[in-house]
């Protein structure tokens, strides 16, 4: 009974996409549906429910790298190459992101409440920020990809700091590709740093307290630095389903997605899944359509 | 030139087969996981009745007193169906739940406010309780929209600009800077009449994944669980997201 439901079905499908096909075909001017380079996914212009479309793409993911202890623990590893493989995964989760047309890729490096993990742990991990960055310098030139770090930076080691002061200037100058790495950041913090800002900003007679308005707050927020602070997309991995202080105040209308895989292996495929997902969303931002 | 033009006409069928071949498998394909997601779906559902009954155990009894306070996010369509969220209340009533925030962005449920607290039994709104404990039996209600959101705030940002500006001396330096912090900002927001509680779990109801503009400010370590449309819920799918939270352990990022 099921395999014919299954027959009927599939019969049912090929007769639907024949005359979808045929119609479309007629339409089509020459230029066809570009293949990207690993062959795993079609973005075009054909309005297929399973395809990407290129023009509802997000403008801004961000992303809550969850999961590289885990990962680790599992594959019998040291936590500091579950956090290499994680930082690997970003890189090549930000590529694939440019590649799709998104212009902005923020990530959640590491939280102000990640001071608390262990210091060999967290000396490991700025280490690695400070190794990675150093090391694809070269690479953000040669992709034309700017980089940004947002947070706090008080307590991060001078090397580091001087390492994304460099990133930061080397790559100023690029618009198109936006990696935002957020260190030590935290979503309150950023918040109250909005308002001393603004203080600071009234001290000098730039701002009156009644230009104070939602407006003039969102620019005084760390992610100032990008035309987009607002995420379409969130994706949090390795099953948690919270978002942890990080972008509290740009959140508000983010689509979430909760993935239960682990940060390392967050490959191409599951992230097109959230894209599809994303894509199939009705996003209507607190209004009625 | 004669001999190229059926060459040419072969490779183009060619092409246009293997083209048409791949766009079935990929139909297929498409068929195979529109089936299993059917049929999750399905199991889903007789799941969700089977909790309602009390048929699965786990399910029986559940560590409320971990959920302190529950939000639920509504988009506007469920927020018009007041009847609905008369039964969800109910239905968390019956679980023992004793604190809710209800939201929409456009403040809908704010409207209809009276008209929830009469129908939901032993309901109270959660600004009467004041500082006292709820009683067991009955649940405290908080009706949020969006204006509580990035609107208070700023004006809480104003409240806090007005202390510095008033209380900061051109020879103290770095001192007005201590009127920014966490805390300040807490007594700020609850100046301007907001509830600064973080809810522990917040449900979402409604087609998109989003906390559509529930106040930022409390959600840092909330738990966020969709539960799609309003229309369709269940109780068992309620219980079962309740349970699910009382098993998980947040390291709050240490």
């Amino acid at each position: 009974m099921l395999s014919l439901l299954c027959c009927f079905l599939f019969f049912l499908s090929f007769l639907v996409h024949s005359c979808l096909r045929l119609r479309t075909q007629a339409k089509r001017s020459l230029k066809d549906e570009k293949e990207i380079d690993e062959g795993a996914y079609v973005v075009g212009e054909e309005e297929t429910p399973t395809r990407l479309l290129r023009e509802l793409m997000p403008r801004h993911v961000a992303v809550i790298m969850d999961g590289n202890r885990r990962w680790a623990e599992r594959a019998g590893l040291l936590t500091s190459q579950g956090h290499e493989a994680g930082a690997k995964r970003l890189l090549e989760f930000a590529e694939l992101c440019f590649k799709l047309g998104i212009e902005t890729v923020s990530a959640f490096a590491f939280s102000t409440e990640n001071w608390g993990r262990h210091k060999i742990e967290v000396k490991c991990l700025m280490s690695l920020i400070q190794r990675y960055l150093k090391s694809k310098i070269q690479f953000f030139q040669s992709e034309e990809i700017r980089v940004s770090v947002i947070g706090n930076l008080e307590k991060i080691p001078e090397s580091l700091l001087g390492i994304i002061k460099e990133t930061e200037e080397a790559t100023m100058r690029y618009k198109k590709k936006h990696l935002i790495l957020a260190i030590d950041y935290s979503g309150r913090s950023d918040i109250l740093h909005a308002c001393k800002s603004i203080v600071k900003k009234s001290q000098q007679g730039l701002i009156r307290e009644e230009d104070v308005d939602e407006t003039l707050f969102e620019q005084e927020l760390l992610t100032k630095c990008t035309e987009f602070p607002s995420p379409d997309l969130l994706i949090r991995t390795s099953g948690e389903q919270r978002i942890s202080n990080f972008l509290l105040w740009q959140l508000a209308y983010t689509e979430l997605f909760f993935s239960p895989v682990l940060w390392p292996d967050f490959d191409k495929y599951k992230f097109l899944e959230a894209l599809i997902s994303y894509q199939r969303r009705e996003r209507r931002f607190g209004c009625r359509i | 030139m004669d001999f190229n033009d059926p060459m040419l006409v072969l490779s183009s069928w060619i092409a246009q087969i293997v083209d048409f071949g791949l766009d079935l498998l990929w139909c297929f394909i498409h068929i195979v996981v529109s089936l299993c997601h059917i049929v999750s779906g399905t199991f889903e559902a007789i799941e969700s009745y089977a909790i309602s009954l009390g048929l699965i155990q786990k399910y029986s009894s559940i560590d409320i007193e971990k959920l302190k306070c529950l939000a639920v996010v509504m988009d506007i369509e469920a927020a018009r169906d007041v009847s609905k969220v008369i039964e969800l209340l109910q239905w968390l009533t019956t679980i023992g739940v004793k604190q809710v925030g209800l939201f929409d962005s456009q403040g809908l449920l704010k409207k209809s406010k009276d008209m929830i607290l009469e129908m939901v039994p032993r309901s109270v709104l959660l600004q009467e309780t004041g500082e006292r404990d709820i009683s067991s039996d009955r649940i405290a209600l908080e009706f949020i929209s969006s204006s509580d959101n990035k609107e208070a705030v700023v004006k809480a940002a104003n409240i806090l600009l007005d202390k510095y500006l008033k209380s900061s001396h051109p020879d103290k330096g770095e001192e007005g800077e201590n009127v920014f912090t966490e805390s300040h900002l807490n007594e700020a927001l609850r100046v301007v009449g907001e509830n600064v509680q973080g809810p522990d779990l917040l449900l979402v109801y409604g087609p998109v994944r989003s906390h559509l503009g529930f106040p930022a400010w409390r959600l840092r370590y909330t738990e966020i669980i969709h539960m799609g449309s309003l229309k369709y819920m269940r109780y068992g799918s309620l219980l079962k997201a309740i349970h699910k939270f009382t098993g998980v352990r947040q390291n709050y990022g240490v």
